[in-house]
């Protein structure tokens, strides 16, 4: 499998790329950068998910991970996200508490 | 006939990988589109990885898997010796009434293993929990699997 992540912090922004899968194997590394995201006090929340083909559970408890750590109000947006991966967030109902574009 | 058995022995970071592999070789055999692929998989990964966290809960444990390809559909076997436990009988709806930023982080594996096969069947027989995942063969057209509502 391949995974790759990096992030991006500017202003209040943090900005994740996530490229191949993201199931219970690659889900700690988001956890960690989110972490660190959150250590830096952004209010902003964009994941670039373009490359990214595949999300299980694991992917979706990051999401909620995320809502919990960043602070009320802070906003996460999903860009580029492929219509599979998108639907497997609709399922779970997140759809409604994030943006997708 | 496609077959594996993983032995779980609580250490179960690299189980994803096997499981990937193992649909991506049966779909492939199949002529699943690459849509039908996904959602096998994410079936056949997140039924798995339920057994491994909540049925051997982190003892050892065997999981046997095994997938066939017939004229008309993909069939994916997944097989346990944990204690007896129907996913199909499983709700996710109090779960999802939760507003997001008050939800538990786990619980979305089996509502998304049901989300879009077209079959999926449950027995206890021989001692042994036995889920049956079913694709039909048909080439891209949308699926709504028993999940839906």
């Amino acid at each position: 499998m391949s995974f790759k992540i990096n992030m991006n912090v500017e202003g209040d922004t943090a900005t994740i790329r996530l490229a191949g899968e993201l199931d219970g194997r690659s889900a700690p590394e988001l956890n960690d950068l989110v972490s660190q995201a959150v250590g830096r006090q952004v209010a902003k929340l964009v994941l670039l998910l373009d490359e990214l083909t595949y999300m299980s559970s694991a992917g979706v408890r990051c999401l909620v991970f995320a809502h919990q750590k960043l602070p009320r109000g802070s906003e996460i947006t999903l860009v580029g996200t492929q219509p599979e991966v998108a639907e497997t967030i609709r399922l779970t109902g997140f759809d409604r508490s994030i943006m997708m574009r | 006939m496609l077959a594996c058995r993983l032995r779980i022995d609580g250490q179960h970071a690299s189980m994803a990988g096997v499981v990937a592999d193992f649909v991506e070789v049966l779909a492939g055999e199949a002529g699943l589109d690459p849509r039908q692929t996904y959602w096998l998989r994410l079936a056949t990964d997140e039924i798995t990885t339920n057994i491994v966290q909540h049925g051997y809960r982190g003892s050892a444990g065997v999981v046997d898997i095994a997938g066939e390809v017939d004229q008309d559909e993909v069939r994916v076997r997944i097989e346990d010796d944990a204690p007896p436990f129907d996913p199909g009988g499983y709700d996710p709806e109090p779960r999802l009434s939760v507003p997001p930023h008050q939800r538990d982080e786990g619980g979305y594996g089996l509502l998304l293993a049901m989300g879009k096969v077209d079959e999926f069947h449950y027995e206890f027989a021989d001692g042994r929990n036995r889920n049956t995942l079913i694709m039909r063969l048909r080439g891209g057209s949308d699926a709504d699997g028993p999940g839906r509502r």
